[in-house]
């Protein structure tokens, strides 16, 4: 009996990342002779590309956090968003004096933003431009980690930090050396506590899946448009299922 | 090369990825080529991770190469690095001494980090009032209050059964239920994520 539950419950998970996928590809397809696709106001990223701008002409520096989370478990997910901003942030400064610089606490999330970096110069044919110390380790625990960014936003002329990763109660560190050092502070997380101190202490807080739609919000593609409408159908999905589970177990139906 | 590259890429990381996929929803039929794949990708992290030490160096002995701002701070930190390099190399990561290391120094440093987070929190919190005096800023404040007034005994008047009591609510009730609706969004986040890796449209190792 629990292996046929087991059985039933993997061909349920697989469908769901079919459909998922599905979607996806569907809205790539359907999406791709829209000229424009109209997303609702996040007042972050707006503050964000205006930042941007402004850090270009002021010739200062951008920072993007990646966390700490690792890639080989699931907090990595987050730390992929904050890999496209980290693109997207070097595109818009390409023209900038200083390049942005990105900071993590895991080794695989460096080398993946040394990456990043290096390709999205190359593919700007500003391959020169591309330095390895521009994306570093700090540190290895929460705390080592905040204290080793830290200095990096007090230091080299940042105007404005993004975090997107996985981090800890220990965010509040790095936003808190953002607002010393009068720089903007957009950040997200996918950790509940982290949401919970962003929220007091960021100027710009993503929560939920705020910080899942930056992609779609900075201008990274068909694909991160789609994956955004598939999120939101999903989610009216699930909102539907809770609603009617809600009223089956108030009817005795549901156990 | 320049264009092979990227490519192959791609298709390494598509296929591996499609593969521990399907290891977690067929573990009959693709458990083993998953552990594999997680096996190798567990020796390519900890490989990453002594890239990212050598790289934390790097950026700290450049910064004392040209005497940056705080390039003090950073001979503190190579000196650091080497001692405890040479001590776990010699003595081994769990002998007396790397342990003694690790708790006078390393643990009190962090510990002291932690004292000053609280203090910016309650900073925060009133910061906010500034910053957004909004209804939900405030409902935020207070809800924090009484969380806080509920958990802990309080001095001269101990325990007060209703702030208890709305204690227990609050974090049992709306906390859990916001909790998972940001949990939700969040997995549904993860998951578009992942599958745009998965099509080969997002490709953060150089693709």
């Amino acid at each position: 009996m629990d292996q046929a539950l087991s059985m039933v419950t993997s061909y349920l998970g697989f469908l769901f990342i079919l459909l998922c996928l599905g979607l996806i590809l569907f809205f790539c397809f359907s999406d791709s002779a829209r000229e424009k696709i109209k997303l609702r106001a996040i007042q972050a990223f707006s503050r964000y590309r205006r930042e941007v701008d402004l850090a270009v002409e002021a010739g200062k520096r951008l920072h993007i956090s990646l966390g700490r989370g690792t890639i080989n478990e699931l907090q990595g997910g987050s730390a992929f968003i904050g890999l496209t901003i980290l693109d997207r942030c070097a595109r818009a400064a390409s023209n900038s004096d200083r390049p942005p610089i990105a900071t993590s606490g895991d080794g695989t999330v460096m080398v993946l933003s040394q990456d990043t970096l290096q390709s999205t110069y190359r593919s700007l044919a500003a391959e020169q431009r591309y330095d390895p110390t521009n994306a570093r380790f700090t540190g290895l625990t929460p705390i080592a980690f905040a204290a080793g960014a830290m200095p990096a936003i007090h230091d080299e002329h940042v105007s404005a930090n993004i975090l997107a990763g996985h981090f800890g109660t220990e965010v509040a560190l790095l936003t808190e050396a953002g607002e010393r050092s009068q720089s903007l502070t957009v950040a997200g997380s996918d950790s509940i506590p982290a949401q919970a101190v962003l929220y007091a202490t960021a100027e710009e807080p993503l929560l939920g899946e705020e910080l899942y739609a930056a992609g779609a919000y900075l201008g990274g593609g068909l694909a991160h448009t789609a994956s955004l409408r598939m999120q939101d159908i999903l989610r009216w999905v699930l909102v539907a299922a809770i609603i009617i589970g809600a009223i089956l177990k108030l009817l005795g139906i549901l156990a | 090369m320049k264009r092979i590259l990227p490519i192959t890429n791609t298709v390494i990381a598509v296929i591996s990825g499609v593969f521990v996929i399907l290891g977690y929803f067929f573990p009959g039929s693709f458990g083993g080529i998953q552990s594999v794949l997680i096996g190798w990708a567990i020796i390519l992290a900890a490989f990453a991770l002594l890239l990212g030490i050598f790289n934390l160096a790097w950026v700290h002995w450049k910064k004392v190469s040209s005497e940056g701002k705080g390039h003090v701070y950073s001979i503190v930190l190579l000196i650091s690095m080497l001692i405890m390099i040479v001590v776990a190399g010699i003595s081994g990561p769990t002998s007396a001494l790397t342990l003694w290391i690790f708790n006078n120094f390393q643990v009190p440093v962090e510990a002291a980090l932690l004292a000053l987070l609280a203090v910016i929190l309650v900073y925060a919190g009133v910061r906010l009032l500034s910053r957004r005096p909004k209804w939900n800023s405030i409902l935020f404040l207070v809800t924090v209050l009484l969380v806080l007034l509920g958990a802990v005994p309080l001095y001269f008047l101990g325990t007060i059964g209703p702030l208890n009591a709305v204690h227990d609510w609050l974090t049992q009730v709306p906390a859990v239920a916001g909790a998972r609706g940001l949990l939700l969004g969040v997995a549904l986040g993860t998951v578009a994520t992942g599958l745009r890796i998965l099509i080969g449209s997002d490709r953060p190792y150089g693709g």
